[in-house]
């Protein structure tokens, strides 16, 4: 029985997939890997969560997390629309700021240089500062080029909780909840430089429970600056809202039972060398967790926001969406992974299919582990055969992807992949809905192999157009009439 | 019965038939094994008590914390057994998903320490299961804990096989039912019993409960989470069957609405599982079988958990003057009042203002001279009748205008003549410059 993890995949990109001959030129004319883009998917992912603000009568800004993804076209497509853009590094403030974005809508996150900090301050975007030191180096920046005052963000961690003792990942961003003040007093003291407008917070999980408990942290310190007299009016509750993306919950369930079987040796092992992302066997047991993105997520995105703003408050006992709007607070959030869902792909060709003498299967593809990070984020989830004439036996085949690196740990994916049909060698295989995080995080150019191009793919006159990604801007010109 | 102290009464609990009009089986006895009547309320005592007991003389000497890793029936009765003992008690959980249950530990005394939720993006290097965390924190603090390892303790199985057991093949004359099913938490009970049961007859047949994978249902394990459990032999069980938290909740309904049994829904889904399985075998058998469950704990506990899968459950007859009767056409028929004109109004001392916001909300910021009744507060009042005259005229505020203008509706309805809403709410009131104080 095949284990599939086949991904979910909406009509748009579906159509996308259907044009298997674009794809293939595509391939041929730009090599592989190619990373596809489709930025006009940006607009309805923004929809979502403004339409939860509206649910909650809620006012603020949806910063998407650039990190998630390099491209020029995501970039330029959002600027078109009313979204916000979070930076973490110089280049993509540059860049930000090149797309069309107005400093309004930029919010500088993350560790910062000296650099970073001038163009912050410079281009008037908002900061949210890491620490007390960032803060006095902004302050003295600002005083000694004569800036105009910045807004700032204070970005908390470590929030304690009541009662029972919630424990949170430790966290290398932020300052203590408990010394808060000093932050406070910091921004007092520069004044004139620093104009303190909210708070934030971002926690490295995907449990309701704790981030109740930080986002309360953050209404406390609010309270902390009113009692002060500073009048910040925004509480930013970061990311991590996550994607569903698979399209079938019970294939997830069948295959982690399977894996958990196969790790105890209760059936033959669907990884390469026995890898059991996390558990091990211990004495016929099953020891650790399993270290895997929880790639079939049904509350996720929009619906996560909807869930977290309607979970009570544990000591103010009211939910957090009613708590900010009685309290007049804007909502800030920094969305990367699921502001992408659906909105690219990585194509891959076929180098080679070969059988094993001990029975396995092997896909050699003309891309390595870094191009298509599925397995560094864990995620698991199934290519898309694109088949450019037929397919090259009756399926399905279970196999392993081999990467382009010389590299014995360069495995696309440690894991047995089932596909409902066998390639041949040219054939591509799509990896979809890897927009976010998962198409050029980490791509590098280890051994010489060239880092993918890009593609932008955008529906005008009623048909799927494409340019090179730096070549897209939000503007399509439609064809002459004959 | 006169005891020196309650973990005396722990065991020897009834075994109690079941009417066949209830179960429907024609030539299978179905008996009910009511561990839910142990004194700390549940079938943990009697491992609970059993693994901490020989270790108790020690830890008292040395005033040692007593540590599970539980989210349950084993860390309330841990919590009693050290309190007891005069020892403070910490459990460890990754995630203790029914609040009542969080909150009665907490009166018990207990400490509660939550693991942090799944990672959103993922750390390869980072493998720490909740048990090799919890082991960490011993090794960290020197000593100092007295950890009953419940899911490892072979002492867990040992209340059962000496207590338990043994309890039922009495209650039966002597001889070991044909039938014994149970649900798979620990493993420790359903191994313990079924050992018991087998060196009296091995052809007991034994069923194993897991709950369905999606689904979750306290104090028992998915067919995932079961290869976690150190107790757990797949070897004991003739076969495993998977129940849904809506087979738990049907039986747990069951057995509190037919049989006299408040059973919470590890039992009810004992009770459904048993009869499921049992159903299928009915039919072909020609002679008399008898078979046992086990009731797990109480019903009490889980009023959350059942609100939250059964509302319906749980309906009662609307209140009067209730906002949700308020309709939309009753909304625009309210009368609301513009930020200038409210400022003037209230200059000129014209009537009263009700705040609606949450407490903590109000005593930020507010208007000069309001008062607050956060919402909920005020359609609590409301049920009763108007909180204030008929000739006191009344603004209301909230933050977007939305709700005050329902409330303001609603008020109109009950004769009220002079009640208004605020316009845009305290936020378009912020917004136009308007003074907002703090005492």
């Amino acid at each position: 029985m095949p284990l599939y993890l086949s991904p979910r995949i909406d009509p748009t990109v579906q159509s996308v997939l259907d044009e298997t001959t674009l794809m293939a030129q595509l391939s041929d004319a730009l090599g592989s890997p190619l990373g596809v883009v489709l930025p006009q998917q940006l607009t309805g992912n923004v929809a979502a969560f403004r339409s939860i603000f509206s649910a909650h009568r809620l006012s603020g800004q949806i910063y998407f997390a650039h990190k998630a993804n390099r491209s020029s076209a995501l970039v330029r497509e959002l600027a078109a629309t009313d979204a916000g853009i979070d930076v973490a590094s110089l280049a993509e403030l540059q860049h930000a700021l090149g797309a069309g974005f107005v400093p309004q809508r930029i919010m500088a996150t993350g560790p910062k240089n000296e650099e970073f900090l001038w163009l912050a301050a410079r281009s008037g975007i908002t900061v949210s500062a890491d620490s007390v030191g960032e803060l006095a180096t902004l302050a003295t920046l600002v005083t000694k080029w004569s800036l105009p005052r910045v807004r700032v963000m204070a970005r908390l961690s470590g929030f304690a909780s009541t009662g029972a003792q919630l424990n949170s990942r430790r966290s290398r961003f932020g300052v203590s909840a408990a010394a808060a003040s000093e932050v406070f007093d910091v921004i007092e003291k520069h004044a004139d430089a620093l104009d303190l407008v909210g708070v934030a917070f971002h926690l490295d999980t995907i449990g309701l429970p704790e981030k109740a408990v930080a986002l309360e942290g953050c209404l406390v310190a609010l309270d902390e600056c009113r009692r002060r007299g500073l009048r910040p009016w925004s509480v930013d509750i970061g990311g991590g809202f996550g994607v569903d993306y698979l399209a079938d919950g019970t294939q997830w369930e069948q295959y982690t039972s399977a894996l958990t079987e196969a790790v105890l040796g209760r059936r033959a092992p669907l990884t390469w060398n026995g890898h059991g992302y996390g558990l091990r066997a211990e004495g016929g047991h099953v020891r650790g967790s399993l270290n895997l993105y929880p790639a079939h997520r049904p509350l996720s995105g929009p619906a996560y926001l909807d869930r977290l703003l309607r979970t009570t408050s544990p000591e103010l006992r009211r939910p957090l969406g009613t708590l900010l709007l009685d309290n007049m607070y804007e909502l800030h959030l920094e969305p990367g992974r699921a502001l992408l869902d659906q909105c690219g792909l990585v194509l891959a060709s076929v180098l080679e299919v070969r059988d094993e003498a001990n029975g396995d299967t092997i896909v050699r593809l003309d891309c390595n582990a870094r191009d298509v990070s599925l397995e560094e984020h864990g995620v698991l989830m199934d290519p898309v055969v694109v088949h450019r004439t037929t397919s090259a036996g009756p399926g399905p085949v279970g196999v392993y992807l081999f990467g382009n690196l010389c590299l014995e740990a360069d495995l696309i994916t440690r894991r047995k992949v089932f596909l409902p049909s066998r390639p041949r060698t040219g054939d591509l295989l799509a990896f979809v809905n890897t927009a976010g995080y998962l198409m050029d995080f980490s791509a590098t150019q280890a051994l010489r192999q060239p880092i993918g191009r890009k593609a932008a793919l955008f529906r005008n006159d009623g048909a799927w157009r494409w340019c090179l990604d730096e070549q897209y801007w939000p503007v399509h010109h439609r064809a002459e009439a004959p | 019965m006169r005891f020196e102290t309650m973990t005396d009464a722990i065991g020897n609990t009834p075994l109690v038939r079941i009417d066949p009009a209830v179960h429907g089986l024609r030539n299978i006895t179905l008996y009910a094994k009511m561990e839910l009547l142990n004194p700390f309320g549940s079938l943990k005592d009697r491992a609970a008590w059993n693994m901490a007991r020989p270790l108790l003389t020690q830890a008292v000497e040395r005033g040692d914390t007593v540590v599970e890793l539980s989210s349950g029936n084993t860390a309330k009765a841990l919590a009693v057994i050290a309190g007891m003992h005069g020892l403070s008690f910490r459990s460890v959980t990754n995630r203790m998903k029914v609040a009542e249950i969080k909150d009665l530990l907490l009166l018990l005394g207990a400490e509660i320490d939550e693991l942090p939720g799944q990672a959103e993006c993922l750390d390869p290097t980072d493998t720490d299961d909740p048990l090799t965390r919890m082991y960490h924190r011993l090794a960290e603090s020197g000593g100092g804990y007295l950890h009953t390892d419940q899911y490892f303790n072979e002492l867990n199985v040992d209340a059962h096989l000496n207590g338990t057991g043994p309890e039922i093949v009495k209650d039966l004359d002597g001889r070991a039912p044909d039938y014994f099913i149970a649900c798979v938490g620990t493993a420790g009970s359903s191994t313990g019993v079924a050992t018991a049961l087998r060196q009296h007859n091995p052809d007991v047949r034994v069923v194993g409960l897991v709950a369905h994978k999606s689904d979750f249902i306290p104090g028992i394990r998915t067919i995932d989470e079961v290869h976690e459990v150190g107790l757990f032999d797949p070897d004991v069980y003739d076969t495993v069957e998977t129940i849904t938290a809506d087979d738990a909740i049907d039986g747990l309904l069951t057995l509190v609405r037919r049989c006299g049994t408040l059973a919470g829904p590890t039992g009810g889904g004992a009770y459904q599982g048993a009869v499921r399985h049992l159903r299928a075998i009915d039919a072909q058998l020609t002679e008399h079988r008898t078979a046992v469950f086990i009731v797990c704990d109480r019903v009490e506990s889980y009023m959350s958990y059942l609100r939250e899968r059964r509302p319906e459950l749980f309906g009662r007859p609307p209140r009067r003057n209730s906002l949700r009767t308020v309709t939309d056409a009753d909304v625009r028929r309210a009368a609301t009042m513009q930020v200038a004109e409210a400022e003037r109004w209230i200059a000129e001392g014209r009537g009263l203002v009700v705040d609606l916001r949450s407490p903590f909300a109000y005593q930020a910021l507010h208007i000069d001279g309001s008062i607050n009744i956060v919402d909920e507060l005020f359609a609590e009042l409301l049920h009763g009748g108007l909180p204030f005259g008929r000739r006191q005229p009344v603004l209301l505020v909230c933050p977007v205008g939305e709700k005050s203008a329902r409330y303001a509706a609603l008020l109109t309805r009950m004769g009220h003549p002079d009640a208004r809403s605020l316009d845009g709410g305290i936020i378009a009131w912020r917004d136009a410059g308007a003074e907002l104080v703090r005492d």
